[in-house]
């Protein structure tokens, strides 16, 4: 190709960016294809038990196990930080509210993207190399309702779920460490961690990052594995590239609630 | 209609007619368009330009609603079955009836249980695709293609990896489904002989274009592009079906 036709650097950003722009566009018009089948008859409440139970049930070990073990980190540097200013029986609310606003639904929705997002992508994207979504549409049954919409459903509401479970064993962590380890009072420890949180500032904006969380990888992990060409390098590349970009998203969607609600 | 891939084209002015209750068997070589142009009739593939019309509706300008409607009169049999991985047979073949009928659990299973003897399996019903062979698999998909009792019938391949008594099952089973109830065949194969019995019209594509005609013509045209085709063999069984003598 000769110097004269070849794309400059501001040429190919612009394609680039260009072309960001119209996969931004189609993932949302996926995204309402998705809120459009919730509202479509018929309820496909046997398929979003089953897919809760994929995302969510099968999750639970993971996130109580990273949720237990992320509390006794936190509960380590904590106190250790805490005890230079002999504020150690602070400890409870530092636990519990970094928990709550920051590590409970920003570490579950990283864990459950690795684990059951990963896997929808896969699974989905599977499906369109073997021809399952067509043979879906050659029985009149539209891949959307009957695949798509209850898997990213289930994501949806496994997340502020699994999010709490984590939150729990997180505190339960911290307590292990803080009362059981170093010796500090559980009394203190749990008295704290009361008085410091707060039901709108701390709960619910945790449980709403956790919804938002679950809304943004169920429709990223669904649309990677419905778009994915087909054949196996293609369903592997879009499973790595769900997982990027949901992780992505959801670190810029936290900052963006957390500036939104309030600090 | 014109189809092409980048800068590959596939059909390139293609013209042909599938008769009503008739079995028509698309035949070409490798990558000549033989399950594109099914998935085109599917409504699964748009052409670039040009009409594709199921039962007189032109279907290439149709949203996926309008398809939808189009696809009930359809039943299509893919290349590799295409059957959910996660469902069993039972529900992988009642699939089509749970969702457009109000049949009850019973009546779901008996029409199951008829459709897969009449492709020649029996105590299937718990098993995942993953546990069958792969002609089982196909036999499978098959039954699922005609539990709705469509009007046209699409069958990718339909041959591929049986042996020989199923190969004959499947092709009395065809020509049941059409001369006694009706339905239209459309089929792709690689299966000469079995292609030749069977139909009643061959559409062969090569180049872009379809040759077609009655098993019998085919091998009596001057056409040196059927020839190599059909190979001395081919001819040979072509003028044993034309005249009524093929086993």
């Amino acid at each position: 190709m000769s110097e004269a036709v070849r794309p400059g650097t501001v040429q190919r950003l612009g394609g680039y960016a260009s072309s960001w722009v119209v996969g931004l566009g189609q993932m949302a018009a996926f995204a309402g294809g998705i809120v459009t089948a919730i509202a479509r008859p018929p309820v496909r409440f046997a398929r979003v038990v089953r897919a809760v139970f994929d995302a969510g049930v099968l999750s639970i070990a993971l996130v109580c196990g990273a949720g237990f073990a992320v509390g006794m980190v936190l509960g380590l540097q904590g106190y250790t930080t805490l005890v230079r200013f002999g504020a150690q029986e602070s400890l409870g609310a530092v636990v519990g509210l970094v928990l709550i606003r920051e590590l409970g639904p920003v570490v579950t929705g990283l864990l459950v993207i690795g684990r059951a997002g990963s896997a929808t992508t896969a699974e989905i994207g599977a499906m369109v190399s073997t021809q399952q979504l067509d043979g879906l549409r050659m029985m009149s049954i539209d891949p959307m309702h009957f695949i798509v919409m209850p898997k990213a459903l289930a994501l949806t509401f496994v997340m502020p779920l699994l999010s709490s479970l984590f939150i729990v064993f997180g505190v339960f962590g911290g307590y292990v460490v803080g009362v059981d380890l170093v010796g500090l009072d559980g009394g203190s420890y749990m008295a704290s961690l009361e008085n410091a949180v707060e039901f709108r500032d701390d709960v619910l904006q945790s449980l709403v990052k956790a919804l938002v969380f679950g809304a943004l990888l169920g429709v990223i992990s669904t649309y990677r594995g419905y778009t994915s060409p087909p054949h196996a390098m293609g369903v592997s590349r879009s499973t790595t590239s769900a997982v990027v970009t949901a992780s992505v998203w959801l670190l810029l969607t936290d900052y963006v609630i957390t500036a939104f609600w309030g600090v | 209609m014109r189809l092409a891939f980048g800068d590959r084209t596939i059909f390139e002015n293609l013209s042909c007619r599938f008769a009503r209750a008739r079995i028509t068997v698309l035949m070409g070589g490798s990558g000549t368009g033989k399950s594109t142009a099914l998935r085109m009739i599917a409504g699964l593939q748009r052409p670039d330009s040009g009409k594709v019309r199921v039962a007189g509706d032109d279907i290439v300008g149709l949203r996926e609603s309008g398809l939808q409607r189009v696809r009930r009169r359809l039943g299509m049999l893919f290349q590799d079955g295409a059957l959910l991985d996660s469902m069993t047979v039972l529900e992988n073949v009642g699939l089509p009836l749970r969702e457009h009928t109000r049949l009850g659990d019973a009546e779901i299973r008996d029409a199951v249980h008829e459709r897969l003897a009449a492709v020649g399996l029996h105590d299937v019903d718990s098993l995942l695709p993953g546990e069958l062979s792969g002609g089982m698999l196909r036999r499978v998909a098959l039954a699922r293609a005609i539990i709705m009792d469509p009007e046209i019938v699409l069958c990718d391949e339909p041959f591929s990896g049986l042996d020989p008594p199923n190969v004959e099952r499947i092709e009395a089973l065809f020509q049941e489904l059409c001369h006694d109830r009706g339905l239209t065949l459309i089929v792709t194969s690689h299966h000469m002989a079995s292609s030749l019995r069977m139909s009643d019209q061959i559409v062969l594509l090569q180049h872009g274009r379809a040759v077609s005609g009655a098993p019998g013509q085919l091998a009596t045209r001057g056409d040196p592009e059927i020839k190599d085709f059909l190979g001395a063999d081919g001819a040979a069984l072509a003028r044993q079906v034309a005249s009524g003598s093929a086993s």
